[in-house]
């Protein structure tokens, strides 16, 4: 249940910082991209502006007279001229490079930032330069080897008196793009706040969707025997999947119902209608077995025909039993019991069946009186029952002990046998209706006995409130330890039809 | 002493009609309701049996109508249905006992006994056969005067066999009297109480009391 609702929001939270991711990284890739075409489009304006500003001015101071000195020697940059217009004072300001060109293409002006070109740089600016004719030409070059490539404009001055060539002005795009960065950092703290809420948010929805089917677990729980199978779970209004669930359930439950009151009623229907043809055959037995006349040879017969009437009655008792104990309905009447008492009834029979079998019997009962609310013929029911199966599946030589002990109000029984004991794999299974161990448990001459006693020592045991538990080493020994309230339960077991 | 026995099952009411009249109990034996409360009003009875489950009129409304009535003899209900509760409502509409059938003839006899508070027809508070004595009240047994210790089984094994002094009793009705008809231990473990008796009752004696009809069980007499 819980683990549902975990694993609903772990996929939420995943799914969702995926989604978050890939949107992030497509969103900044995008904005990236336009912000570098903007960059780029904002510098070859500013490149045609400054070129056409120079030129204009260059042009202008052409009309008044040279401007260009024939100047030997500019040093390495392989000019002879020099600018000499006032447009050089305003030329030296420039943030980028820029260059004028004359007519054979000699560099006769570079601003201040182009002076530190290495000569590969200025050898490549010239490259350009003379290329022919010369027109309005854009382009990207390296000036600065290692960082970004230049962009640079050419254009012809167009001088009248064709001093000048042309001019060449270059900058480099701006490597800090900030609109992509600030989108990084507010998507970075912005993030984890989206994910903290919608985890909180997708726990509180899974939580919120799952809590009728934690409902419905709940329900389903309380439906443990034959006495709550009639109760049903309360179906969620609406047609979704949750009530379609609960009912499909319901109708699961009323089938379950329906056949377990259909085994039940005919358990009981069976025992109690086989209950009257037994009694009739008893009577006619138990008739024939008193009559001074009937002969001595079938006197014989006719005991062992009673005998088996009596373990048919037994078994059918204890059906009827255990049907009534699944509606609910086979209560008890309790009366408050010194236990030692039964237990001293049922130590003699164990004494007798030992002596019979060469089985030592011993017994640990306290000096205290252990009353307990009970209802005394069940609970000898038990005590026989357990006894007698010790000392049948003991050995000549063995010994059974039972044990009485009251702690802390509740008084606890145990037969404990040194006979052949339960294997591990069968021990879960004693208590079952019908069940039968191995065939060693029911060696053949031996009473097969009903294959109910343990079950109805295990009704017993509970209708009183109590325990019923069994220990076993093959080979070793077995003991049932029996727990019994000293104290009348709240509930009360006494049921009546009124 | 006259008892009236309500039955509708015909093998059952004779069963039990018999059996009374065999301890010299006078009985009647109507198989429905009306007719039992026509002669319960009648005539006087001093003890009604009355099985629950009858065709028409149901024991329980024969048991009401009974004591609405003013029959204030002792009634015994046979229920063949062992919850408790029909039990309590059998005991609440008026019932004094019940027996659950199945039953041992026995069991009937001894709450008959216990219901009428009075000695069985024929036999009296003391039984006893050559010198050998059971006191049923003090639960005692003397031989020539002596008492003789015998635990709870032994003494009821006993007691059967005496109440039933030359006639040969089966290792399963003596089991079925000492302990209950729902109890088979498997074992013949009335032989082993059978031969504590012996030592207990006859080993001092010349004359054995105690005899086994060997195949068939066991009978005491002189």
């Amino acid at each position: 249940m819980q683990s549902i609702r975990r694993r609903l929001t772990i996929s939420y939270t995943i799914a969702l910082t995926a989604t978050i991711v890939v949107f992030g990284v497509a969103l900044y890739w995008e904005r990236r991209q336009s912000s570098e075409r903007e960059a780029e489009q904002q510098l070859e304006v500013r490149l045609a502006e400054e070129s056409h500003f120079a030129i204009r001015w260059l042009q202008a101071q052409a009309r008044r007279g040279p401007v260009v000195v024939g100047l030997p020697n500019l040093g390495q940059r392989d000019s002879t001229y020099e600018l000499v217009s006032d447009a050089r004072g305003l030329f030296e300001g420039m943030r980028d490079y820029l260059f004028v060109a004359d007519d054979f293409g000699r560099l006769v002006y570079v601003s201040p930032p182009a002076r530190d070109l290495t000569p590969q740089a200025l050898v490549e600016v010239r490259r350009i330069i003379l290329r022919q004719p010369v027109v309005d030409q854009r382009g990207q070059l390296e000036l600065l080897p290692g960082e970004a490539r230049f962009r640079f404009l050419l254009q012809p001055v167009g001088s009248v008196s064709g001093e000048l060539g042309s001019i060449l002005v270059a900058a480099q795009p701006s490597t800090e793009l900030n609109g992509p960065a600030q989108l990084l950092v507010s998507m970075i703290l912005v993030a984890p706040l989206i994910l903290l809420a919608s985890t909180l948010l997708g726990y509180w929805l899974a939580g919120r969707s799952l809590r009728p089917v934690d409902t419905m677990v709940e329900e389903l729980e309380a439906i443990q025997d034959g006495r709550s199978l009639h109760r049903r779970l309360a179906v969620p209004t609406g047609e979704d999947e949750l009530s379609r669930l609960a009912q499909k359930l319901n109708a699961m439950l009323s089938r379950v119902e329906q056949s377990f009151n259909a085994l039940r009623r005919f358990t009981a229907d069976a025992s109690h209608e086989l209950k009257t043809p037994l009694m009739v055959l008893r009577a006619g037995v138990e008739r024939s077995l008193t009559d001074p006349q009937t002969p001595n040879d079938l006197v014989g017969s006719l005991d062992e025909t009673l005998r088996q009437i009596n373990q048919m009655s037994e078994l059918v008792t204890n059906l009827l039993t255990l049907a009534r104990a699944d509606e609910g309905r086979a209560g008890l009447v309790l009366a408050e019991a010194d236990l030692r008492n039964l237990v001293h009834e049922a130590l003699e029979t164990a004494e007798l069946l030992g002596t019979e079998q060469g089985v030592d019997i011993l017994s640990d009962l306290p000096t205290e009186p252990v009353v307990v609310p009970i209802d005394a013929p069940r609970i000898r029911q038990l005590l026989l029952n357990l006894v007698t199966n010790a000392v049948k599946y003991t050995g000549s030589g063995g010994q059974v002990s039972i044990g009485l002990r009251s702690e802390a109000a509740l008084a606890t029984l145990t037969v404990a046998d040194t006979g052949i004991g339960i294997a591990p794999g069968d021990l879960e299974h004693v208590f079952e209706r019908f069940w039968r161990a191995d065939p060693a448990r029911s060696r053949t001459g031996d009473r097969p006995g009903t294959g109910l006693g343990l079950a109805i020592c295990k009704w017993v045991a509970e209708a009183h409130g109590g325990t019923i538990e069994v220990q076993s080493r093959p080979g070793r020994g077995t003991i049932f330890t029996v727990t019994l309230p000293q104290v009348v339960p709240e509930t009360p077991l006494v049921t009546s039809t009124e | 002493m006259k008892l009236l026995v309500v039955e509708d099952d015909k093998t059952v009411g004779q069963y039990v009609k018999r059996g009374l009249e065999e301890q010299q109990y006078i009985a009647d034996w109507v198989e429905n309701g009306s007719e039992a409360l026509k002669l319960a009003s009648s005539a006087h009875y001093d003890l009604m049996i009355l099985d629950l489950r009858l065709p028409g009129m149901t024991g329980l409304e024969v048991l009401r109508t009974a004591r609405d009535r003013g029959l204030t003899l002792p009634i015994l209900v046979l229920t063949a249905q062992d919850g408790v509760e029909f039990k309590v409502d059998a005991l609440r509409a008026g019932a004094d006992d019940y027996v659950t059938k199945p039953f041992a003839f026995e069991e009937l006899l001894a709450r008959i006994e216990a219901l009428s508070r009075r000695p069985r027809a024929l036999s009296s508070r003391a039984l006893q056969l050559a010198d050998l004595e059971l006191d049923l009240d003090a639960r005692e047994v003397r031989r020539n005067g002596t008492v003789i210790e015998l635990t709870p089984k032994e003494y009821l094994v006993l007691e059967y066999l005496m109440r039933h002094p030359g006639r040969v009793m089966s290792r399963t009705l003596i089991t079925e009297y000492a302990w209950d008809y729902h109890f088979d231990p498997g074992t013949n473990i009335v032989d082993v109480v059978i031969n504590r008796l012996r030592k207990k009752v006859d080993a001092d004696f010349a004359q054995k009391l105690v005899h086994t009809v060997r195949g068939v069980g066991y009978v005491v007499k002189g």
